[in-house]
């Protein structure tokens, strides 16, 4: 700051010489000749200090505060640390060092200083732009390797980085990778920067873009070209959005003066075929334009053939601001490796004589004119065979300019005629030499029309004479020379080489000789597929290409469609067409420019030829002398032609603090995506997006899919299929999907077969269905029990259980799978069930016995109940036997027993199974068996002694005692109960109960063990079902327990349906999921089959509210359980209740035991009465046990219908069941008299509300029932089956009216109790269900087939059955009297 | 169950492609009501103007759309299979899938 004075006085043009100093320092920078810089740098650095303090005042202010920052910290920088150095370098230095503290403080977006900023500010601007430098990227450069490195590019390009440099190189060198290489630094250097790059057609334009991406990659995203066909507001926006252009020298001349380039940004421009930058070329006027604003940017000019002149090449680099140029031809060293043999043939044709004629007539013409002239001494050269057209026009032009004193002024005219006659003279000449007669003939002859020629020519004999001779020659004479030597030389090339994959380029200067090139062409077009190649202009003889015309002959070309191209000058230069092999040059008389350009073409890749034609005489001249031409001017530009031209000075545009670094790169460059047109963007980009990440073979697996896939799936293509639910795999059937099943079977029609036979199908789904519904029943009762805490041990063991039963399960739904075939087999199949049950429990014991717990703790909760606790104890103190949860397992076995001792009630024998399971000390499942058997046993009890049951045969009598001692008054429900049992209803409850506990254990099983553990309590249950109706068939199957059973049949069954259902019961009381879900399936799926048989019989109305209505916050699956949940607090709370339980369970009974029962009796009958019942409310069935039990007959066609509910629900039903098993157990919860939840109240109510309805309903709903059972399957014994079950009915309907209040209350308080339960149960389940959802579904189907196999193969029994049913129902019809009166 | 989730950025992707594809014949349509308009709306791009603004989503709706599409297609597969199956096939054809379509549809 001190030496400012010492300078301060530092005129304005200091400023001025400042910028030119500064950029001769970095010239000097780069050539590292630091030094070398002239007078001005000897300042010493504070000198910058000095004139920006003078600066500042001069700017009025206008020196934003980052300008003063930056010079000040310049200045500070330069006082404190250089001054005692180098004068010079200090300068440059401290410059340099400003510039770098100016950077490193990112301030390098130095606002435009306009009008107030000195020049120093200027010299700052322009040196380091208005962009900002990215300091990082900026500490090297990107040199990519992803081609051979070619040291000559390398060297160019590191040159190029730095200072305007005028690159000539030959074609094929890669000149555009150089060109790629430093926009693609600048990119990086400047992320502000633009960069644009201009090329002087739109052809090349596409083509450099596409090759500079692929060079190094710069995002697409980024770049964009443009040419005048995009209108100017897209250009606009372009410019704004877009970093690296590719435009036509046009678009970028009128932009820039339009003022939408925002030239402030400009960084880098590269100039492509540069020897164009001639006169007022749009390059030059739009580097001009960007001199002055001023704008600091990088120029790299790009050309081949800068000039074929000294003075031409100077002008180039006068016009492009360069600095450097670089220079390598095919002789330089380090281009050698790189350059492919081209062999240049020139080959002399020697006119032919016709021509040589016509030469000399023409010849003839032109010497009088000629002398003419020269007389007058306008013509130096009087030779006229050496005259040129340029010859001619400089005389023309000086003879315009002054012309000779001595000629008179008329003469004007005439000397002016003969000039224009002489060029044309000469010019036809031309043509005739290089390209034969018929251009000179039609050349001719258009001047002869009209014009001054004409009237010059007209009457001259010679003229006429040459006319004919042409005429002569072009009608019957040989063809030119030159074309049959170009075609010789042709069929010579396509004959040595495979002519598909040789590429041959013919130029010729003018269209007319195209057109004659491509006539004698025609004749050998077996050899060559010639296409033209001509610009866009439209002559009177030719019309031109468009560029769409143009690209689709290039296209053709490279793909092989054309093999031969004769082009006109258009095809000449920076057309990448493609490596050609061969060019042939059909004129030699060319610039050297050109020439050049034209062997460009070929020797890119490979070797090359390149074979010229001249005509002896003049065009050989012509050519030789511009090839000494060239010779001379490559002599200029060697050694960077310091010396032969002078050079502008530039910026470096990295200030020079950035050393950058060469870093040698492997790029990654995406394929290079052409932009598409406008609107179809969209859709061009979005398809290769998306086929670009896949694999060929993928795409082309997309392709077969859904390129030429018209196929659309058909939604009414199988309407049949439409009227069964579909198998579901994880996503449960819609209420719409039941709708639609629904609609369809109506619409078809549909008659289901009350035979299981015609069921089959559907059953076996159903079945399957079913099971899987089951199988959440199992898995909520294990959850439940494990929820009750009961049985940790437990789940234990039932997980067990789960294991071992698993392949048992299978084997069984295996054998039921088999077994469909029906009754025979079946029984035999069921048998084996049993037995391979029996087996497995044995086995499994404990895995029965989990299942067995389970139930027992059910039970349990619905000891737990009211009165039955203490009972429980009791039993639990036998149930210990049984090993599982001491507590649960003796409150599970007490249940058992209690359930026992209701099923003894029934039988009276449950307590005795009990003990006699205890005794057994069977496993759970053993004693699950037991309960089974017992149920079974208390049937049997009455008739036959079960191996378990035998120790109680008199069920009722033990039943009633143990009531009384334990549960009385459930023990009393229970003897009513079991009474009820006795009568059909009895049975028929028990046939429920047995199918609910199956469907539960089933379901538990599935959820848990998914298939495995289903399979077990499936074929049990089945089993039991079926051995119920086996029992009525066959005893022998059921063994000791079951064969009583048999005898008992309907009885037995019943009664095992019944220690089976109080284990669901229990469950559900205890709020066991698996109940719930299972009385919930077997509710939704007798809906299903409610509502096909209501529709047949017309019931339609009741069955669909009923599968809607399940009203209660359960689904409607769990509703039915609720009610029946409800119906069995009942039962267990009230005498009343008690039978109204059973009712209630016996509904879900009849529902699950539906199927079996159905298989009994006439299944349609009983599950148009289920279905009534169950739709109408559970109550009913509550109230109606005979009901049940009639329906229990036709329950199977229930199970039919719960196979199909089940089918369709399954969905909904797995996945309900865990979230909406929080309901149904609620609602089980409230069954077991722990009401929980509102919504068990609520069925409570509904329950009673409908009870009445319900009786109502069943009264009526017996009649339509009937028929339809006796239409479908045994109309004799549905018929008696409904007299029986209607007086059933009615005698329940009536005490369970009365009942059902009272149950309710007791109910409620039962559910409160149980609530504690319910929560724990449903977390486990809903964990349970989620895992084990598709196994269950799976483990669900087969127990379902099974089942159905079951019922079908019961069906046989039914007869038998039947008339069992039919003793039974008027026992129970004495029972239940008996029952209301207790 | 399943392990493997389909890409939320697939899902994206395609519903990009659906959205930009119903914007453009909104536009389509816009322009053919509205020539004069049509330039500066194509210039504009779409998003200029509030109405045409791309539809977007955030990244759990994305995950949930993949999840359900997940389910959907799987489910499809099983049931498909599942029909192909019962008919003794072990190759799942267009007609095994029509037949569970419909309910399919329904379902969810």
């Amino acid at each position: 700051m001190s030496s400012p004075p010492l300078i301060g006085g530092g005129d304005d043009d200091e400023g001025f010489d400042w910028e030119a100093a500064v950029r001769e320092i970095d010239v000097a920078c780069e050539n590292a000749k630091p030094s070398s810089s002239s007078f001005h740098h000897s300042r010493p650095s504070s000198v910058l200090d000095l004139d920006a303090e003078n600066r500042r005042p001069a700017a009025g202010g206008a020196w934003n505060s980052e300008v003063a920052s930056n010079y000040s910290s310049s200045s500070s920088l330069v006082n404190n640390g250089r001054r005692t150095g180098n004068c010079r370098q200090m300068t440059l230095d401290s410059f340099v060092g400003k510039a770098a503290a100016v950077r490193q403080v990112k301030k390098w977006v130095v606002e435009d200083v306009e009008g107030s900023a000195g020049s120093m500010g200027e010299v700052r601007e322009g040196g380091f732009s208005c962009v900002e430098i990215d300091a990082e990227a900026a500490k090297t450069w990107v040199y990519p390797v992803n081609v051979p490195l070619r040291e000559y590019q390398l060297a160019i390009t590191r040159t190029a980085l730095f200072s305007n440099t005028l690159v000539a190189l030959p074609t094929g060198l890669g000149k555009t990778l150089i060109a790629a290489v430093v926009m693609y630094n600048y990119f990086r250097w400047f992320p502000e920067g633009k960069i644009v790059f201009a090329a002087p057609s739109r052809p090349l334009v596409l083509q450099q873009i596409e090759a500079c991406h692929n060079i190094v990659g710069i995002p697409q995203e980024w770049t964009i070209d443009m040419t005048g066909q995009i209108n100017p507001t897209k250009r606009t926006d372009f410019w704004k959005t877009k970093r690296v252009f590719f435009v036509t020298p046009q678009v970028l001349e009128k932009d820039i003066q339009a003022g939408t380039c925002l030239v402030r940004n400009l960084v880098c421009l590269v100039i492509d075929e540069a020897h164009r930058a001639m006169g007022n070329y749009a390059y030059c006027v739009a580097v001009r334009e960007l001199m002055a604003v001023p704008v600091e940017l990088r120029i790299l000019a790009l050309s081949a053939t800068p000039g074929s002149k000294q003075q031409t090449v100077q002008q180039i680099i006068d016009n492009l601001q360069i600095s450097t140029l670089e220079y390598r031809d095919e002789n330089d060293p380090d281009v050698i490796p790189y350059v492919h043999n081209r062999k240049i043939e020139l080959i002399a044709v020697p006119m032919g004589k016709d021509a040589l004629d016509i030469n000399k007539l023409l010849l003839d013409v032109i010497r009088p004119y000629v002398s003419r002239l020269s007389a007058v001494g306008l013509l130096q050269n009087r030779d006229c065979q050496t005259l040129s057209p340029p010859d001619l026009l400089n005389s023309r032009d000086k003879f315009r300019r002054a012309p000779p004193q001595d000629l008179p002024q008329n003469k004007f005219g005439e000397i002016e005629a003969y000039f224009g006659g002489l060029l044309t003279l000469y010019h036809i000449k031309r043509l005739l030499s290089s390209h034969g007669i018929r251009p000179a003939y039609e050349m001719l002859k258009e001047k002869l029309e009209q014009g001054s020629f004409a009237r010059l020519m007209s009457r001259n004999e010679d003229i006429k004479k040459m006319k004919l001779l042409m005429e002569r020659n072009l009608t019957h004479g040989a063809p030119s020379p030159k074309l049959s030597k170009m075609l010789e030389v042709l069929i010579d090339h396509f004959k040595s080489k495979e002519s598909q994959n040789s590429r041959v380029i013919i130029f010729s200067n003018f269209r007319g000789s195209v057109r004659d090139i491509m006539n004698s062409l025609a004749s050998i077009s077996d050899l060559v597929k010639a296409t033209e190649f001509i610009g866009q202009s439209s002559g009177k003889a030719l019309k031109g290409q468009s560029q769409k015309v143009q690209q689709a002959v290039l296209q053709k070309f490279r793909a092989g469609g054309y093999n031969v191209i004769v082009a006109t000058s258009i095809g000449e230069e920076g057309l990448d067409i493609m490596e050609v092999d061969l060019v042939v040059c059909f004129d030699a008389n060319v610039s050297p420019l050109r020439m050049i350009q034209r062997m460009g073409r070929t020797g890119r890749k490979h070797d090359g030829r390149v074979v010229v034609l001249a005509c002896e005489g003049s065009e050989m001249k012509g050519y030789t002398r511009k090839l000494a031409n060239s010779r001379t001017i490559t002599k200029h530009m060697h050694n960077g032609g310091t010396s032969s031209f002078s050079f502008h000075s530039s910026s470096r545009m990295i200030p020079h603090i950035f050393k950058p670094e060469v870093q040698f790169v492997e790029m990654s460059i995406e394929q290079y995506i052409p932009r598409g047109k406008k609107v179809k963007d969209a859709t061009d980009i979005q398809t290769p997006i998306f086929t670009k990440k896949l694999t060929a073979a993928e795409s082309a697996v997309v392709a077969k899919y859904f390129q030429p896939c018209p196929w659309r799936p058909s939604l009414i293509a199988f309407p049949s299929f439409q009227a069964f639910p579909s198998r579901v795999h994880q996503v449960m059937h819609s209420h719409r999907t039941g709708m639609l099943i629904d609609t369809m079977q109506n619409l078809q029609a549909l008659s289901f077969p009350l035979d299981s036979r015609g069921f089959s199908f559907e059953d076996e789904a159903a079945s399957g269905k079913c099971q899987g519904t089951e199988s959440p029943n199992r898995d909520d009762n294990d959850e439940e029990d494990l929820g009750v805490g009961y049985g940790t041990p437990e789940h234990n063991s039932q997980s067990n259980s789960r294991d071992s039963e698993g392949p048992i399960s299978q084997k069984l739904t295996t054998k039921n799978l088999s077994v469909l075939d029906l009754t025979g087999e079946s029984h035999s199949t069921h048998a084996f069930l049993f037995g391979s049950d029996f087996v497995s429990v044995d086995s499994l014991g404990k895995v029965l016995i989990s299942y067995v717990p389970s139930l027992p703790l059910k039970l349990v909760s619905y000891p737990r109940c009211p009165d039955n606790e203490a009972v429980p104890l009791n039993c639990a103190k036998r149930s210990p036997s049984h090993l599982k949860t001491l507590v649960e397992g003796s409150s599970g076995p007490t249940v058992l027993q209690n359930f026992c001792t209701h099923l003894h009630s029934l039988s009276e024998d449950p307590c005795k199974r009990n003990i006699s399971v205890d005794g057994l000390k069977l496993s759970e499942s053993a004693i699950l068996v037991g309960d089974m058997v017992n149920g079974g046993d208390s049937v049997g009890d009455s008739f036959v002694d079960f191996g378990i049951n035998s120790p109680c045969p008199s069920a009722d009598e033990c039943c009633h005692s143990r009531e009384d001692t334990e549960l009385s008054p459930r023990l009393t429900n229970m003897m009513q109960n079991g009474v009820v049992p006795e009568s059909p209803t009895n049975d028929h409850d028990l046939l429920n109960d047995k199918e609910r506990a199956e469907i539960i254990t089933p379901m538990k099983l599935h959820t848990r063990l998914l298939t495995v553990s289903p399979g077990p309590w499936r074929n049990e249950s089945n089993a039991a079902a079926v051995i119920g109706e086996a029992d009525m068939a066959d005893p022998s199957i059921i063994d000791q327990i079951q064969t009583p059973l048999r005898e008992t049949s309907a009885a037995k069954v019943d009664k095992i349906v019944y220690s089976i259902s109080p284990a669901p019961k229990a469950s559900n009381s205890s709020k066991d999921w698996p109940f719930s879900p299972a009385d919930d399936k077997s509710d939704s799926v007798k809906p299903v089959r409610r509502l096909k048989r209501l529709r047949k019989v017309g019931d339609l109305e009741k069955n669909k509210n009923p599968g809607s209505i399940k009203d209660a916050p359960s689904f409607h699956e769990a509703n039915p359980n609720v009610c029946v949940n409800g119906a069995h607090r009942n039962q267990p709370k009230q005498g009343k209740g008690k039978r109204e339980q059973f009712g209630i369970i016996q509904d879900f009974i009849e529902e699950e035991a539906e199927v079996s029962e159905n298989g009994e009796v006439s299944e349609d009958e009983r599950v148009d009465e289920d279905d009534n019942s169950y739709d109408q409310s559970f109550i009913d069935d509550r109230i109606n046990p005979t009901a049940g039990s009639a329906e229990t007959q036709p329950s199977r066609v229930d199970m039919m219908a719960v196979y199909r509910r089940s089918l369709l629900s399954q969905s909904p039903m797995v996945r309900e069941s865990p979230s909406a098993s929080f309901t149904p157990d609620c609602n089980s919860s409230c069954s077991s008299g722990k009401n929980n939840t509102t919504g068990s109240s609520s069925t409570n109510t509904l329950h009673s509300l409908r009870t009445p309805l319900h009786e109502n309903q069943e009264g009526l709903q017996p009649s339509p029932a009937v028929p339809c059972t006796a239409a479908s399957n045994i109309p004799t014994e549905n018929s008696t089956m409904l007299e029986m079950r209607k007086r059933r009915k009615l005698t329940f309907h009536q005490p369970a009216a009365s009942v059902p209040i009272i149950n309710l209350e007791e109910e409620f308080s039962k559910q409160l109790e149980a609530d504690p339960n319910p929560s724990n149960n449903i977390d486990d389940p809903d964990t349970h269900e989620d895992m084990l959802y598709d196994d269950q579904f799976f483990a669900a189907l087969d127990a379902l087939e099974a089942q159905a196999t079951t019922t079908q193969q019961n069906r046989p029994n039914l007869s038998v059955q039947k008339q069992d049913t039919m003793l039974p129902n008027s026992e129970l019809h004495g029972t239940p009297t008996f029952d209301l009166g207790i | 169950m399943d392990e493997q989730n389909i890409d939320p950025g697939l899902i994206h992707e395609i519903f990009k492609h659906v959205w930009t594809r119903t914007a453009l014949e909104r536009e389509k349509n816009e322009r053919n009501e509205a020539p004069t308009d049509a330039d500066l709306v194509i210039v504009g791009g779409a998003g200029t103007s509030k109405k045409n603004r791309p539809t977007s989503a955030n990244s759990n709706a994305l995950k949930l759309s993949a999840e359900l599409i997940r389910i959907f297609i799987s489910e499809a597969v099983q049931r498909a299979a599942a029909i192909a199956e019962a008919e003794g096939e072990t190759k799942i054809e267009a007609t095994h899938f029509e037949r569970i379509l419909p309910q399919l549809l329904l379902d969810f």
